[in-house]
């Protein structure tokens, strides 16, 4: 992990989060979670189903509070909403009744930029993700991936200086989602935000990160592995997973994943049998 | 009076129950097909009049049916053209869909606002559910009564009457619009930076007025009950008062004419609520709702 002189974009220090169950009992998501983002910087978590990856994420978001422990934001403890972050969801979150433009123009608009301006900046962004000319179709009228770069635009319209991204291509198909993810490398490049990008893909984690950060088995997940990938950039994903040193640091990561994946089969089989 | 709508999941259901037409790119000879079918529905359904407002006919002119309580078509369609060329049913007319009109604004913002309310403020909701409950269980007929005692013979006894059917749809759809909205809209407008007003303004408001809107067909249709079942029981003016005239009177063809009217003013208020429907929900997958 390197060691920055500047505040970190996000930290977590000794975060554990636990959740009332319907039942009444408690439920640890994550335990005990280190986490640093440097400004500038691209970490993915990775970890098998189940063990808080979202989690974490909320937090960084300011949407969810640990129970314990700190989350920073450049310094600062976080209270509240995380206001210097932005937040791509793996759901659809674009507001259905307001039209590609309305919706991409929406975080300028309440952040008190005058509308002219706003609509002007949004028709910039729909230009960059490659929407233009789609201004004025509302999001059933857009495919999955036109609805994901409207997302994009959204999210990035409003500059933010952290982004966090919740599995933000898993709903696509495979060519859609390698492309997005090189246009998301390309807007990334020398933009100097820091991401936090969660996946259950080792694949897309690698080929995008600069840190791979591994998640245990849930309940209770605690950092079990960081692995820093020194792949050269601009990277193109294009093919990328062929060359010897994506194979290697692949290998490296999935050994340790691999068990983490079955202990979760391992726990999971005899609570599906009770 | 059944007055909760909203079916528990998902989307309010249609209950205009008007048929979608096919949209652009049907393959022409689906197209035609259905074109065809079509104009066989249309022709049966002309003929399903003809015999029946034929056989009415005829049956009372026949003496088969007594045409004191079932007056002839004929005479019926003479007198709705009397009331409508003399202009004597206009201001009855005018007067009842005032009572509706008024009925039906004060009550959608009541119930919006109350909605609204009780949907954001749990401590309020769970205070007020028994009674809220107690109240809609009330058949609403029983208050005309009370209404009239309390705001006179006027309009405004038939607009309170109207108000109380209106009120509860609203309210209802509302609650549960603010309610079911999307958790991941919300956060995500929120990390866009919403305060609770821009919150209201671009997510639980418009979630809110989709179910508002489906149900506008069941509200304007209870405004417009509200106001002739009050005139039926005491006014001095309306559609209703001059059915409960004419009943007096022994006149089964001003009760039907009446009757005739209120129903083609109500069709001519459901286009139109088609049409504004249609150019609010514009942003809806229309494959989805139909």
């Amino acid at each position: 992990m390197t060691d920055d002189s500047t505040a970190p974009a996000v930290q977590l220090k000794g975060c554990t989060r636990r959740f009332d169950t319907p039942s009444g009992g408690e439920y640890v998501a994550v335990r005990d979670v280190d986490l640093t983002i440097a400004p500038g910087r691209f970490v993915s978590i990775v970890g098998p189903t189940g063990c808080g990856k979202s989690t974490l994420l909320n937090m960084a978001a300011g949407l969810l509070e640990p129970s314990s422990g700190e989350v920073f934001g450049f310094g600062e403890p976080l209270r509240g909403l995380n206001r210097r972050a932005s937040y791509m969801f793996q759901q659809d979150a674009l507001l259905p009744w307001k039209t590609v433009r309305d919706n991409v123009a929406l975080g300028l608009k309440m952040r008190g930029v005058a509308s002219a301006e706003a609509n002007e900046r949004a028709l910039h962004w729909l230009r960059r993700v490659g929407l233009e000319g789609f201004a004025n179709r509302y999001p059933y009228q857009l495919s999955g991936g036109m609805r994901k770069r409207t997302t994009v635009a959204q999210t990035w319209i409003v500059d933010p200086d952290v982004l966090l991204m919740d599995e933000p291509f898993s709903a696509l198909d495979i060519q859609t989602r390698q492309l997005m993810e090189n246009e998301l490398l390309q807007l990334w490049q020398g933009s100097n935000k820091a991401v936090l990008f969660v996946t259950h893909d080792l694949d897309e984690a690698i080929a995008l990160s600069d840190e791979v950060v591994l998640l245990g088995v849930g309940p209770g997940s605690r950092v079990v592995g960081r692995y820093e990938v020194d792949l050269d950039r601009p990277r193109d994903l294009m093919d990328i997973r062929s060359r010897p040193e994506f194979v290697r640091i692949y290998e490296e990561i999935w050994s340790q994943l691999k068990e983490e994946v079955m202990k979760t089969y391992a726990k999971d089989s005899p609570a599906l049998a009770k | 009076m059944e007055t909760s709508p909203a079916p528990a999941a998902g989307r309010p259901a249609d209950t205009s129950g008007t048929v979608v037409e096919p949209g652009d790119g049907l393959p022409g000879t689906r197209r035609r097909r259905r074109g065809r079918r079509g104009a066989v529905i249309r022709v049966l359904q002309v003929v399903l009049a003809v015999a029946v407002l034929g056989g009415w006919e005829l049956l009372t002119s026949l003496r088969v049916i007594d045409p004191f309580f079932f007056p002839r078509p004929s005479d019926i369609a003479v007198r709705i053209w009397e009331w409508i060329s003399t202009g004597y049913i206009l201001d009855d007319l005018a007067v009842t869909l005032e009572e509706a009109l008024l009925a039906f604004v004060i009550g959608s913002v009541l119930g919006l606002v109350v909605g609204f309310l009780l949907a954001r403020v749990s401590l309020l909701a769970g205070v007020l559910d028994p009674y809220l409950k107690m109240f809609n269980a009330l058949p609403r007929v029983v208050l005309a009564p009370i209404f009239l005692l309390w705001f006179g013979l006027g309009i405004w006894s038939k607009v309170a009457f109207g108000v109380t059917l209106v009120f509860f749809i609203v309210f209802f759809n509302t609650f549960q619009g603010v309610r079911d909205v999307d958790r991941v809209l919300v956060d995500n407008v929120r990390m866009l930076g919403a305060s609770e007003y821009h919150l209201v303004r671009h997510v639980l408001l418009p979630s809110a007025l989709t179910w508002i809107f489906s149900s506008l067909h069941i509200s304007a249709g209870f405004a417009i009950t509200g106001a002739v079942v009050g005139e039926y029981l005491g006014a001095a003016k309306g559609v209703g008062y001059v059915i409960a005239q004419s009943e007096g009177v022994f006149d089964t063809t001003g009760v039907f004419a009446g009757m005739i009217i209120l129903m083609l003013v109500v069709l001519v208020i459901d286009l139109l609520v088609n049409r504004l429907e249609a150019l609010l929900l514009r942003w809806q997958d229309p494959a989805k709702t139909a």
